[in-house]
């Protein structure tokens, strides 16, 4: 029998067992919480929306965004090493809060809800792949093709094919795959700011115009564009800086849709707890955030530098030019990737297409966790015998769990559809978030009551010695938590701006919950009627 | 018939005491734990002049009082460690001579179990509450002596046992792993132990395999792909099936009416294999829940009614 004595004078010992393994390097935690926290497909696609609170500034919203989801990681990483399997917020609010509670938690806001991400993802695709790819090789036709109804549609559902393949081949490669996936994609972002640092202004206006007129042949395409934004959107860009705060305030909802994720991936295995696994956990989550965030600065402020207005008023009136029906029109068809932009600073199509090329492993690195969520939560679904047994079922052969994907795919293209022909849906992208927002709002509640529910759980946990000024500091993160999704939802909900608040986008929303809670419902009715009490699961046995 | 089984318990007392209370909580008539009943970890009290000390997850923790000494001792063993009294001395003595950590780590499993079976005995009403122990790969051998003299609970390795019409077969041993345990052995090995115990069985459609190891490749045996220091690879986000070849083989060729599992704490799940029905109920024992399956058989028609995992 080994033994390890850990440390000189040992305060434990330990045998040679299954299981006792080492933690995860915190390099590949970060990575992770990068990646979910995606700068460049979720963060720059929603910096476009900025002229819907036109006195916003984004930089100051990203950061105050940015400390308030610090408090989430905290809350979070203080669930992770007291439960820390990978259930996640399923585990978390069955086991704290109650089991109806958590399925429907869980069902909506990691599977249904990512029936709407498949086509958003698309959507991302269309706008910084197929879109500026087609552009620059010279078929601008084929490009605003991407850019309209068909295309986004065909996009969605390639996305969906996708990421049904890659969750079919599993994590293990494309692990490797993400990996390379991300140093790649930071080369890319690397290459995206030098240039945009070596270029001045002047240089940045003459490219636009000489490329746009090349690729679209519009004259004069920076003047007409910021032309275009005031003349037809009415929009006029803020001087760059972080003041209005309150205005900024209002960007705060939007960049929830890139910033709130930095938990996505987060698990923990192996036994042989401690307060340095509470270290490991938040500094995954926290470092990835905060490199996003990092990221985000460098490159508002390197755009503000080279591009000026042109970002922001590029977006406002293709959004604008978007939403007005076909009363106006943006000089640049095609969704303004500001990554085509910055090629375009170097006249060589070869040049142009490999950054594209490079910004698009972004994309790759991240499609593939589109469905493995639904995939856990549809399997303990099946498990705990609230979902059918089928959906569970993995082929013999090829290793495909085909019910399971059959009930997120086949939904998948069916939003895919709506989100693609019919543009008021489009305007329902954030339910994306407030639906998960929901979710995580459930486990931060679970987190402030867990000392209290499930005390001998909370004073075994390492999460409960970490403390300020002798009070624990996890629950305290929880009630931060709960006032950023609090004010969060108070605004999607009731401001007319973030899209969510229609009757439709309520009953869309409202509608994934009563199915959830209709699903469990006929599970309770028919598991009863076989003789088997779901009520049991979760109950515990007295210890006594 | 209604069965409850749990596994992977590893020294928490917490989980044990559960386990006891199992088959009235669930009103099962049998109640079965699957292996890897011992614990993993040793945790020294240093007995000092007037006090006792110990550092339990990272923090220092002082005892004035035997009152004080008992309750940290009963935290320990609630979470699957066992405390260990030691004065500086002997302390220094466990660190420093080789084989003193695991004649120590010995002495304390036996201690613990006897004192577990003692329990067991009012429990389980003097065995009239049917009780099935197995060992795991992570356990001693020296354990199998103790349940074996237990007159309220069965020791299962090995044997062919007759539940009233059912027969159970049991198997401990595993495929190799990473950590190399007291009970494993390569696949052709274990799939000639297995067949050794499976020929002795009367009718294999009233057979329940009770096998540590789950089958290769069912779902029931993902664990986190580890690198060469043993540490989660990508961030612990990739993970591989890691179970027996032998167990699912014979499985495979036998067409037992139930296989339970454990072995893989991550990979809680249900199976079908044919018309097996093959079930890991996984095991959180560190968070003093004790996952279990409950299965109910028919009798007349050798059949699995209902099942359904539970967190209890």
């Amino acid at each position: 029998m080994a033994a390890e004595a850990a440390g000189e004078a040992p305060t434990l010992f330990l045998r040679k067992a299954t299981g006792l393994v080492r933690g995860w390097s915190v390099r590949d935690s970060m990575i992770y919480a990068c990646l979910s926290t995606n700068v460049v497909t979720l963060g720059i696609f929603e910096f476009s929306y900025q002229s819907f609170f036109p006195k916003g500034q984004l930089l100051t919203a990203v950061l105050i965004s940015a400390v308030w989801v610090s408090f989430l990681v905290i809350a979070y990483a203080g669930l992770i090493v007291t439960i820390p399997r990978a259930g996640g917020d399923y585990v978390w609010q069955t086991r704290i809060l109650f089991g109806g509670l958590g399925f429907v938690m869980a069902a909506t806001g990691w599977w249904f809800i990512l029936w709407l991400w498949a086509p958003i993802y698309g959507n991302v695709l269309s706008a910084e792949f197929f879109q500026p790819l087609l552009a620059t090789l010279g078929h601008p036709s084929a490009a605003t093709w991407f850019a309209g109804h068909n295309g986004v549609f065909l996009v969605s559902v390639i996305t969906i094919l996708l990421a049904g393949f890659l969750v079919s081949l599993g994590m293990a490669g494309y692990a490797k795959l993400q990996k390379w996936c991300f140093y790649g994609g930071l080369v890319g972002f690397a290459i995206v700011l030098i240039l945009l640092a070596v270029n001045n202004h002047a240089d940045f206006v003459s490219s636009v115009n000489l490329e746009a007129q090349k690729i679209f042949g519009i004259h004069n395409a920076f003047g007409a564009t910021n032309a275009g934004a005031l003349k037809n959107a009415g929009y006029v860009s803020p001087s760059f800086g972080f003041t209005p705060i309150a205005a900024s305030m209002l960007l705060v909802p939007m960049m929830m849709f890139y910033l709130l994720w930095p938990n996505w991936g987060s698990t923990l295995y192996g036994e042989i707890r401690g307060a340095s696994d509470f270290r490991r956990v938040f500094i995954g989550m926290f470092g990835g955030l905060w490199i996003t965030v990092l990221l985000s600065v460098l490159f508002l402020v390197l755009v503000n530098k080279t591009m000026g207005s042109f970002y922001n008023n590029s977006s406002a009136l293709y959004w604008g030019a978007y939403y007005s029906a076909g009363k106006y029109a943006s000089p640049i068809p095609i969704w303004p990737y500001p990554v085509m932009f910055v090629g375009w600073l170097v006249h060589n199509e070869v040049f142009q297409v490999v950054l594209i090329l490079l910004m698009f492993l972004w994309f790759l690195a991240w499609v593939g966790t589109l469905f493995l969520s639904s995939t856990r939560v549809i399997f303990a679904a099946a498990f705990d015998r609230i979902l059918p047994d089928r959906a569970a079922e993995v082929s013999e052969k090829r290793k495909v769990p085909v019910y399971s994907l059959i009930l997120m795919l086949l939904p998948a293209v069916l939003l895919s559809a709506l989100y693609a022909y019919w543009s008021k849906f489009y305007t329902y992208t954030l339910d994306a978030t407030v639906v998960i927002a929901v979710t995580y709002l459930f486990s931060a509640i679970a987190v402030v009551i867990l000392p209290f529910r499930k005390p001998e759980l909370w004073k075994a946990s390492p999460a409960s010695r970490i403390k300020v000024l002798g009070v624990p500091i996890v629950p305290v993160a929880g009630v931060i938590t709960i006032g950023l999704l609090g004010y969060n939802l108070y605004e999607w909900l009731t401001n007319v701006n973030y899209g969510v608040n229609s009757n439709d986008s309520l009953l869309y929303m409202l509608g994934m919950y009563v199915l959830a809670v209709v699903i469990y419902l006929i599970a309770w009715f028919v598991r009863r009627r076989q003789g088997i009490d779901l009520g049991l699961i979760n109950k515990e046995i007295p210890v006594e | 018939m209604k069965i409850f089984f749990a596994t992977d318990i590893h020294g928490s007392e917490t989980c044990w005491r559960k386990f006891l209370n199992a088959a009235a909580f669930y009103k099962a008539d049998l109640v079965i734990l699957g292996g890897d009943v011992t614990g993993k970890v040793m945790v020294p009290i240093v007995a000092h002049t007037g006090y006792w000390q110990a550092t339990i997850r990272g923090e220092a923790v002082r005892m004035e009082t035997r009152e004080e000494l008992a309750r940290v001792e009963n935290q320990i063993r609630a979470r699957g460690s066992y405390p260990a009294v030691v004065t500086p001395d002997e302390l220094a003595e466990l660190s420093a001579t080789e084989g003193a950590v695991d004649q120590r780590f010995s002495t304390e499993m036996m201690a613990s179990l006897d004192r577990w079976l003692d329990m067991a005995d009012g429990k389980l009403r003097g065995g009239e509450i049917g009780c099935i122990l197995n060992g795991g790969n992570d356990d001693i051998f020296e354990i199998d002596e103790l349940i074996e003299s237990s007159p309220c609970v069965t020791f299962a390795e090995g044997k062919v046992l007759d539940l009233d019409g059912f027969s159970l077969i049991s198997m401990g041993w595993t495929n190799p792993t990473p950590w190399d345990t007291f009970r494993e052995a390569p696949e052709d090995e274990l799939a000639a132990k297995i067949e050794a115990v499976a020929a002795q069985v009367p009718d294999m459609g009233r057979t329940i395999f009770n096998f540590h190891a789950p089958p290769y490749g069912t779902g029931l045996d993902e664990a986190p792909a580890l690198d060469a220091s043993l540490r989660p690879m990508h961030g612990g986000a990739v993970m591989k099936p890691v179970g027996s070849m032998a167990v699912r083989d014979s499985i495979m060729a036998h067409q037992p009416l139930l296989s339970v599992h454990g072995h893989i704490h991550e990979s809680r799940g249900v199976k079908k294999m044919g018309r097996t029905l093959a079930i890991n109920p996984g095991s959180v024992y560190g968070d003093g829940v004790l996952q279990g399956a409950l299965i109910d058989l028919d009798l007349k028609k050798a059949k699995v009614r209902r099942y359904l995992l539970v967190n209890g």
